[in-house]
């Protein structure tokens, strides 16, 4: 029984949060939401240099074939810092998605895996819940498939090399590869709350190869990587609330008001540490749901999907209620672009509605039998 | 990572739950479920416990204990919890046990701790007073020395089940001069039948008497029933402070009330199907669940890393969520419940004779059960204290 990182994984961990913690400032953060491709360049290098682009790849395509655990240590590492350099939306969700298929090109996997591309997920759609089959449509079959009707807050859709596009047939769900600068493509670029550059897809007949099957088998295997991602995604919000209610205890610390330092205020100094308890328990979630993670990788248990939902709904709840205590407890400087508070507390409330969002999460989980089983955390 | 015990651990697992479930009867635990549990039931099952090992597990081991691994201890404790077997009584053998295994003289320990883990002698805690709650060190009670014996004088308040106290360990001044508050504070062994002291019953918001104020007036003890050194007893209450870990999250008991809970809603009708199949009340299950499920992470997480003999800030994580989710558990059975959640069940009918007036029904006594557990964020230092500690010696506030 042991809910901790290993040695390697924590050195791993510490190694990222090395490579950006002297340069990620808010300043910083802001210039490289705002260049051309929306994020560091040098930095995502970096980064790659030290396998995280490789980790969800196997080792056939030069990959490191890592585990959740290395993936929580990378995702962790780079909340801790607020980074926006696309690691999951833009290479291990992709990753995993195109190894499920079974069927990925090879060249699309080894330059995820050396950080040379990255690829997007293309699945939302207007007025459309996550979980309703999608109105874009494939027709065709074979190797002569094209691909009409429009996606919406596609992540890095701009610098994306492949399209990874969710879309009806014939034979129902399928994952679609399409180009990037395949013919049809209309985008309309933009950006989320915290500052993601995302954009709007439009295809009117593109070329497109099925990956894997298509069906009920294609749909269970998008859905258990986007589980995946769902649980990747918990580490780094419990990174990004680590490191906010940190940096909210040392401004405690630091600020006068009234002659004296906010810290002997006891009404802060409560929050500060009901704040604490908020991010350790939050901790415990997503570090049980990586372990789950890791022992289905070897017993071949088909309950991602709801060892997802039960810790998304936590930590998302946990995640609105430290991203408002640390802007509270900032006071109105919490509110400005420029300290790195803002920055937390907006990423937070992205993820709270990353992939369908904290609603529709609950949702699933209300009609499913998690509420009425009982909760332990050692199975045997 | 992983999440399985060990075999070894399984094995210890299985062996402990033979005793709870086999070997300590049905009866008692069923009336530990109900609230209801009464002092004979506690003495019986602490024996049934120390016959098989398992009353005193974390004293030393020449007088019982085991020498368990962190991760057993809570094994041991989450298995007893959910088990509904009556907690060894706490002031017996987290309190003053090890503080006479650590500190006492080796005739205390041959005197008391035998008898103590067999519960042939019922402990009762004289700590707080009336001016001296969270702030203990403000104690006013004095035990001045008159030869070879310590006279006591002053009021203890909140002796949980002092009505069945065969002796008492208080902290009394033996030096009431001393510069710092912290000082000349002692920890004094008393026998309850000794002449000059007063008890006074103080009924519960849910109409129970648990503690008691004792009054002593001229009370003469023998200056051998110090423990350790005169004027040390601060020290000695502060190690005990940081033997309350154990079981402390109450892991086991959320465990068992949810599964009650869940029971529970399912016997309960509503206009389509049960209390189970409401979106509303199944989705206050659910956050009970997860909130359950990352404090129990929390708690394997935490357990190999604390220190022992010092006060752990991690515990008071674990008591400060432990104790708000209990609480929240017995809320939500309240609201399941509904009207008949406030009934009392033993009651007089208009011949005298007692009528359960819910007695078959399962929301019985759930009003009482959910006020009687408000005390759980005041008492073994209040969810502020625990904040507290946490701003302090964690977060450096």
């Amino acid at each position: 029984m042991d809910l901790t990182l290993n040695e390697d994984q924590e050195a791993f961990a510490e190694s990222i949060d090395d490579a950006l913690a002297r340069k990620y400032t808010a300043e910083f953060r802001g210039k490289a939401a705002a260049s051309d491709v929306g994020w560091d360049e040098k930095l995502f290098s970096t980064l790659a240099e030290i396998g995280a682009s490789a980790l969800t790849i196997d080792e056939e395509h030069d990959g490191l074939d890592a585990g959740a655990g290395e993936v929580y240590a990378a995702l962790y590492a780079l909340g801790q810092n607020a980074a926006i350099e696309p690691f999951l939306d833009g290479v291990y969700l992709p990753s995993w998605l195109l190894s499920a298929s079974g069927s990925a090109p090879d060249e699309v996997l080894s330059a995820l895996a050396a950080g040379e591309a990255i690829a997007a997920v293309a699945h939302s759609e207007p007025g459309r819940v996550w979980d309703a089959a999608p109105a874009t449509t494939a027709t065709g079959d074979g190797s002569k498939v094209t691909l009409s009707g429009t996606k919406t807050a596609v992540a890095h859709a701009d610098q994306a090399k492949w399209l990874l596009v969710t879309a009806s047939g014939d034979a129902g769900f399928g994952v679609y590869l399409v180009n990037g600068d395949a013919e049809g493509i209309t985008r309309t670029d933009g950006r989320t709350a915290d500052w993601t550059r995302v954009s709007r897809v439009t295809f009117e007949g593109t070329p497109a190869t099925l990956l894997g099957s298509a069906g009920d088998q294609g749909r269970r295997a998008f859905d258990a990587a986007v589980a995946r991602a769902r649980i990747a995604v918990l580490a780094e919000a419990v990174g990004l609330m680590d490191r906010a209610s940190k940096v909210t205890v040392d401004y405690l610390k630091s600020r006068k008001q009234f002659g004296v330092t906010l810290s002997t205020f006891q009404a802060l100094v409560h929050r500060a540490a009901d704040l604490y308890a908020e991010v350790e328990l939050a901790r415990s979630v997503a570090l049980w749901a990586t372990a789950s993670l890791e022992r289905d990788a070897q017993t071949d248990d088909t309950d991602v999907d709801a060892t997802a939902d039960d810790a998304f709904v936590y930590i998302a709840q946990a995640a609105r209620v430290v991203a408002e205590e640390v802007v509270q407890l900032h006071g109105g400087i919490g509110m400005t672009f420029e300290t790195p508070i803002s920055h937390y507390a907006a990423r937070l409330t992205s993820i709270e509605q990353s992939y369908g969002g904290v609603a529709a999460a609950r949702r699933r989980v209300l009609k499913s039998g998690s509420p009425l089983t009982a909760p332990t955390v050692v199975r045997s | 990572m992983d999440l399985e015990y060990t075999p070894e651990e399984q094995r210890f697992r299985d062996e402990l739950r033979t005793v709870f479930y086999e070997k300590v009867p049905a009866e008692i635990r069923e009336r530990v479920v109900r609230g209801q549990i009464s002092r004979e039931d506690i003495v019986a099952s602490q024996r049934i416990l120390h016959e098989h090992g398992l009353a005193v597990p974390h004293w030393p081991t020449q007088w019982g204990g085991k020498k368990w691994t962190a991760t057993q201890q809570n094994i041991y404790a989450s298995e007893l919890q959910r088990a509904a077997v009556p907690t060894p009584l706490a002031f017996n053998v987290s309190m003053v046990g090890p503080i006479i295994a650590e500190f006492g003289s080796q005739e205390q320990k041959e005197k008391f701790l035998p008898a103590t883990a067999n519960l042939d002698i019922w402990w009762s805690q004289g700590f707080s007073e009336p001016e001296a709650g969270s702030d203990l060190a403000g104690l006013k009670t004095t035990a001045i020395r008159d030869g070879d014996e310590y006279v006591i004088n002053g009021q203890k308040t909140w002796t949980t089940l002092g009505q069945y106290g065969d002796w008492m360990f208080l902290l009394a001044r033996t030096n009431p001069g001393a510069e710092r508050k912290q000082q000349g504070i002692s920890f004094i062994l008393v026998d309850m039948k000794t002449p000059g002291i007063e008890r006074r019953p103080i009924k519960l918001i849910d109409g129970s008497v648990e503690v008691n104020e004792f009054f002593f007036d001229d009370v003469r003890v023998p200056v051998s029933n110090l423990v350790g050194e005169e004027n040390k007893g601060w020290t000695y209450a502060k190690f005990l402070l940081g033997n309350e870990r154990n079981g402390i999250a109450q892991v086991g008991t959320s465990q068992r009330v949810f599964a009650e809970l869940v029971d529970a809603a399912k016997e309960t009708d509503v206009e389509e199907g049960t209390l189970a199949d409401d979106p509303d009340f199944r989705s206050r299950l659910h956050t009970a669940k997860m909130r359950l499920l990352a404090l129990e992470a929390t708690q394997l997480r935490v357990a190999g890393a604390s220190a022992d003999g010092k006060p752990d800030p991690a515990s008071s994580l674990l008591k400060l969520e432990g104790t708000r989710l209990l609480q929240s558990l017995t809320a939500l059975r309240l609201d399941a419940g509904g009207t008949d959640s406030v009934l009392v069940g033993d009651t007089e009918g208009t011949d005298g004779t007692p009528v359960g007036l819910s007695s078959e029904h399962a929301a019985s006594t759930a009003a009482l059960q959910y006020l009687n557990m408000r005390k759980l964020s005041i008492f073994g230092g209040s969810n502020e204290i625990q904040r507290g500690v946490i701003a302090k010696a964690v977060l450096g506030l």
